[in-house]
């Protein structure tokens, strides 16, 4: 068997590369899927702790995790098309409209 | 599932049930005459708003203990229907004028309320995340509602990749809440924590959390975007983005980190402690050197979130936080008004094309439109927290409580810090006094009455505050 | 080493590999790519940790919709696709430190947490968790309330999305 410390430490660092994504990168697309990175990098460890303690309420968040993934990913890339269209970039370091 | 659980969520449930039905009916209205979902969807605020406030019950759990009603549910649920009232209310002349006169506006307010309202009744981390979303994704929707004009686009896009981002550390953090535990219900997360075998994977859970609410109500230094977005979005938006996210944010922190993550007081009471401090700080440093009115109300809101989170700094000290919750709440109350109160001044005297929101250009105002000017000194004397505002007495029960808390260095930092929001508050003032202009104002029913009414509440309540804090105190003591 | 061992290390290294690439490569087409292998491998994970239906629900859901949605949004905006300009933010030196730290956290919390030595119970026999799952998810007694809510979002991300991408004439 494998021990489920690997999942866990396999998925903290998933979840710190999507963070190093998100922070370091600067085209909204990678970011963006940066972050599932690190959606998917809880998840690995919501279906890990439920294969330890047997219950479904880990699978069960992972079901909504993906769910909510989902409207997530249906929202932000109509917001990333419609900046597109209006700016011809998606670069974040150039949305510079707004400064104080 | 009995007629009780339902009976627990009932507010919830016709909102979301008006939210659908506004969303089919909006079909049949007109392209001219959208007026009419406005008024629709404020009568849907309002039956929710009048059935929160007939909600009787003691308190109780339901569907599983996946949901509570208790009085601080029931308090902060009323709140979140006034604020969504004032959304529209802000919303109804201003989104015409804007050109984004859209059904849509309102169905998403009303999903995004619903999602505040569950949020504040959240007894399972799994009701807690999905209301966290449903709360936030119209809200992205609402920032970018005013496209394909650049600056709300931008807005929109930067706070959904914020608001992602969060969500990835709130769900990575409960990840781990539920390893330490083996349960996502609040009142387990309890059970473990108390039977101390929990340990440091919770700490670790509970730390991540914080991040991500961090960055959903904004507190420094997880604010980066965040005055971009104020600015950027929609005026009625930001209003209500500013009161709404802050109220749900504050639910949210009390049911996971007031009740649940009591015992880890040790570690993170210094964290939550540094974390008002630099927010309270470094808000009100970088909101002197604005010049636009919708940038300097977003620092200001940021500042606001560090002496909201104020109260949860004892949330180890089971006597002071019960105290110190009740100052939360009242402080969440006086902020909501005073901020829809400026919101809607700042509407009255928004042009098309983003013109007309320098502070230039509120020069001349107390001399043109007199009862205007009145509305804006009280809601920036409240918002500073000088006499006889609302603000005030809400900053003195906040002291007061972290005070008995034994923090008195960050009650020296938010008397210090609100001596500094003089300068740039009163400077508004000042201008509107003191310099020649010819600002042009829109006069429009709703919003002379969100502005005219949340003036008088300012002054009023604040004379006699402690029926409201005696309430506040009511609702927040049940829970402990 | 056992097989499932064998797998279980494969699949990790190819996992954080695409993963990296994801984050470093510069052709948005090729990150893309790499986040379908990375969320291929989680999908195998899920496979090892007994949870078969998640694993088939990663696939559909993540790489059959998000993944190509991702992929539709590149060809969208494909003037970006080959990105010749700066990668790296303003502030990559303070996101580094930020990454880093956050992994030294959640390193030391891997080597000190006990709870690790806990094993995992066998896989239960006979046991049917995919209508268990299928069962909570709408019985009144579990999960519904959630499953409820989530429909409710994702009108409201349907709505919202449909508004933004809504070009008017």
């Amino acid at each position: 068997m494998v021990p489920v410390t690997y999942y866990v430490a396999l998925s903290a660092v998933l979840f710190v590369i999507g963070v190093l994504g998100v922070l370091l990168r600067r085209n909204a697309l990678i970011i963006f899927m940066s972050v599932e990175l690190m959606l998917n990098s809880a998840n690995l460890v919501f279906v890990a702790f439920a294969r330890l303690f047997e219950g479904l309420a880990g699978q069960v968040f992972v079901f909504f995790v993906m769910t909510v993934a989902a409207a997530e990913v249906a929202v932000g890339l109509a917001l990333i098309v419609a900046i597109f269209r209006s700016k011809r970039s998606v670069d974040v370091d150039q949305m510079s409209s707004l400064k104080g | 599932m009995t007629q009780a659980d339902l009976y627990t969520l009932l507010p919830l449930i016709v909102l979301v049930i008006w939210a659908c039905a506004l969303l089919l009916v909006d079909l049949l209205i007109p392209r001219g005459r959208k007026g009419i979902t406005a008024f629709l969807a404020a009568l849907g605020l309002a039956l929710t708003l009048g059935l929160t406030l007939a909600q009787v019950s003691a308190a109780g759990t339901a569907f599983q203990g996946m949901v509570v009603l208790d009085g601080f549910a029931r308090f902060v649920n009323a709140l979140l229907a006034l604020t969504g009232l004032l959304g529209v209310g802000l919303a109804y002349g201003y989104v015409r004028r804007m050109g984004i006169e859209r059904g849509e506006y309102y169905t998403l307010l009303l999903f995004s309320v619903a999602g505040m309202m569950l949020m504040a009744q959240a007894a399972d981390l799994i009701v807690v995340f999905l209301a966290l979303e449903l709360l936030s994704i119209p809200l992205y929707i609402l920032a970018a509602f005013a496209r394909p004009k650049e600056t709300s686009e931008e807005a929109g896009l930067k706070y959904f990749l914020l608001g992602a981002f969060a969500t990835g550390f709130v769900v990575y953090g409960i990840a781990l809440t539920f390893g330490a535990t083996g349960t996502t219900s609040l009142s387990g997360i309890i059970a473990a924590a108390s039977n101390g075998d929990a340990g440091l994977l919770l700490t670790i859970g509970a730390a991540l959390i914080l991040v991500g609410f961090g960055f959903k109500v904004a507190v420094v230094p997880f604010h980066m975007w965040t005055p971009d977005v104020y600015q950027g979005a929609p005026s009625a938006v930001t209003a209500f983005m500013a009161a709404g996210a802050k109220i749900a944010g504050f639910a949210a922190l009390l049911r996971v980190f007031g009740l649940a993550f009591s015992s880890l007081s040790a570690d993170l009471t210094a964290i939550l402690w540094t974390l008002s401090a630099l927010t309270m700080i470094v808000g009100n440093i970088l909101a002197i050197a604005q010049t636009n009115i919708k940038r300097l109300l977003a620092y200001s809101s940021i500042a606001h979130a560090g002496y909201i989170l104020m109260a949860f700094v004892p949330f180890g000290n089971a006597e002071v936080l019960p105290v110190s919750v009740a100052a939360g709440v009242f402080y969440l109350v006086a902020y909501t008004l005073t901020n829809f109160g400026a919101w809607a001044v700042v509407i009255a005297l928004e042009k098309a094309e983003g013109r007309g929101l320098d502070l230039d250009d509120y020069a001349g105002l107390g001399r043109k439109y007199p009862a205007l000017a009145a509305a804006m000194t009280v809601f920036m004397l409240s918002l500073t927290g000088v006499p006889p505002t609302l603000g005030l007495v809400g900053k003195f029960y906040l002291f007061r409580a972290v005070i008995a808390g034994g923090f008195y260095g960050l009650a020296v930092i938010g008397v210090l810090t609100s001596l500094i929001s003089a300068y740039y508050y009163l400077r508004v003032v000042v201008i509107m006094y003191m310099r020649e202009g010819e600002p042009e104002r829109v006069s429009e029913p709703w919003l002379n009455l969100t502005w005219a009414a949340s003036a008088l509440a300012v002054v009023l309540i604040s004379l006699v505050p402690a029926p409201l804090f005696a309430w506040a105190s009511q609702a927040v003591f049940a829970l402990f | 080493m056992t097989p499932l061992q064998l797998v279980f290390l494969l699949t990790a290294a190819l996992t954080l590999v695409a993963a990296f690439r994801v984050v470093t490569t510069r052709n948005l087409v090729h990150a893309a790519l790499w986040l379908v292998v990375t969320l291929f491998g989680v999908a195998v994970l899920f496979v090892l940790l007994n949870a078969p239906f998640l694993a088939v629900v990663q696939v559909v859901v993540y790489i059959g919709a998000i993944a190509v949605l991702f992929i539709f949004a590149i060809m969208l905006t494909r003037r970006e696709m080959r990105d010749q300009g700066a990668q790296l933010n303003k502030g990559w030196w303070a996101a580094a430190l930020v990454s880093l730290l956050t992994f030294g956290g959640l390193f030391w919390l891997t080597r000190s947490w006990d709870g690790f030595t806990r094993t995992a119970a066998p896989l239960p026999t006979g046991q049917d968790t995919l209508s268990a799952l299928g069962k909570a998810l709408v019985s009144p007694d579990a999960f519904v309330l959630p499953f409820e809510i989530a429909s409710v979002l994702l009108l409201a991300a349907l709505v919202g999305a449909v508004y933004v991408a809504y070009r008017e004439k």
